[in-house]
């Protein structure tokens, strides 16, 4: 009688002690994940900062948006799309071609610039970060319109999840147009490392933890953070609240 | 045997609405994780209207499709389906024998909803809510060594709910009488 006392006593204790547990994880992940990244390598110490407070406050650390960026559409648009991506996520080819979709709705009409910036995850996809070199060569050889082919050919012909053969590489910029010695040259130096982790440690300090990671900018200056390659009609409503705002 | 419980559950609506909210409720936390400040900010803006309020979170519903690879959909699914199901059954079994509560199948059933929850997220990029955890102890490279990176614990939720759904089942079905 005794045993099954104290037996009905620990098996009353399971039930709350595995609640309790469950709810620990689930709080303390929901809160320490919002300044985490895959991308960091770095060790850091644990965020006590309430998530929501954190991403808004890391919002306004994205770069200005200037001449000097990669964007497709007019600078002056009202609406701006800056999208920190990695050549090798499946996801941020499925966003490549969503962005797409919004460039030949808005982008004709001046209401919405699409802006490029590089976030390889390196621990999920070691090649992307010299891939993001190369789109940077491609700039450097033909401006802008080079750029966005050669990053538009990338996307199309890449399996994803770091299975692009790295010989390709040169083989895009040849499909492109670009000077193949000039381009392999501009890749092996590595002249655009620094560039490429500049843009990653900004992508970092907005709050991206993943991506496709997107910022949605309005004409007033108000940012809204999109996360994943999220549907046409969310990016669509999206663009719509940013154009209403005065 | 799990017919017959499943059966005596939901046939009360009452078990079978709780199961439906449920599901959807988990269902739409797991969709809407990754974009948690972008919809409170949208809510929260007092420039947009209602109907615009109530769009933005309606349409990220369709991310399952472009945001998840066909596994991690299946088994976000799956987890939001079984929770629901276990949900109610639970309340069920707890209602009716409040003083013999089955704990190894209640106790898998909370393991399973913790694992099938942490397994959620951007498949692509890993596990949002696992990745947190592991960095909690400064272990998130394990996930780059799961074949499935992270999605190990999705599958895991789906197991471990079915599991719990099978033995409350069990308890279900046993006649509250004393064994002779």
């Amino acid at each position: 009688m005794e045993e099954n006392i104290q037996t009905n006593q620990k098996n009353t204790l399971a039930m709350p002690i595995a609640v309790v547990i469950a709810g620990v994880l689930i709080a303390g992940a929901v809160i320490y994940g919002g300044g985490k990244t895959p991308s960091n390598n770095r060790a850091t110490a644990p965020q006590q900062q309430p998530v929501q407070a954190e991403q808004t406050g890391n919002l306004e650390q994205m770069k200005q948006i200037s001449a000097s960026d990669h964007i497709r559409g007019d600078l002056n648009a009202p609406v701006k799309i800056v999208e920190y991506s990695d050549t090798e996520c499946p996801f941020c080819k499925r966003f490549h071609d969503t962005m797409q979709q919004v460039m030949s709705e808005y982008g004709k009409s001046g209401k919405v610039a699409w802006v490029y910036r590089h976030f390889p995850l390196t621990q999920l996809h070691s090649k992307a970060p010299k891939e993001a070199e190369a789109t940077e060569c491609a700039s450097e050889l033909g401006g802008q319109e080079k750029f966005w082919a050669y990053v538009d050919r990338l996307f199309a012909v890449t399996p994803s999840n770091n299975n692009l053969d790295p010989a390709e590489l040169p083989k895009i910029a040849q499909y492109v147009g670009l000077d193949i010695n000039k381009f392999n040259t501009c890749l092996s130096s590595g002249k655009y490392a620094k560039h490429i982790e500049d843009d990653v440690q900004n992508a970092q300090a907005t709050g991206g933890n993943g991506t496709p990671w997107s910022i949605v900018i309005s004409k007033s200056g108000k940012k809204y953070p999109l996360s994943g390659a999220q549907p046409y009609a969310t990016v669509k409503q999206l663009i719509e609240l940013a154009l209403q705002e005065k | 045997m799990m017919l017959r419980a499943l059966q005596k559950v939901f046939r009360k609506l009452t078990y079978a609405i709780l199961a439906l909210c449920a599901s959807v409720v988990v269902f739409a936390f797991a969709v809407w994780l990754p974009n948690i400040s972008l919809i409170v900010k949208v809510m929260g803006h007092p420039g947009i209207s209602f109907s615009q309020k109530l769009n933005l979170p309606i349409s990220l519903l369709s991310s399952i499709v472009t945001n998840f690879t066909p596994l991690s959909a299946s088994y976000t699914i799956a987890v939001a389906v079984l929770f629901g199901v276990n949900l109610a059954m639970m309340v069920y079994y707890l209602r009716r024998k409040i003083d013999e509560v089955a704990q190894s199948g209640i106790t898998t059933g909370f393991f399973g909803i913790v694992s099938g929850v942490v397994g959620m997220g951007c498949a692509a990029c890993g596990s949002f809510l696992l990745t947190s955890i592991l960095s909690l102890f400064g272990a998130s490279w394990i996930l780059s060594f799961l074949p499935l990176g992270g999605g190990e614990f999705g599958v895991l939720g789906v197991i471990l709910l079915s599991v719990s759904i099978y033995l409350i089942a069990k308890q279900i079905q046993n006649p509250a009488v004393c064994k002779i």
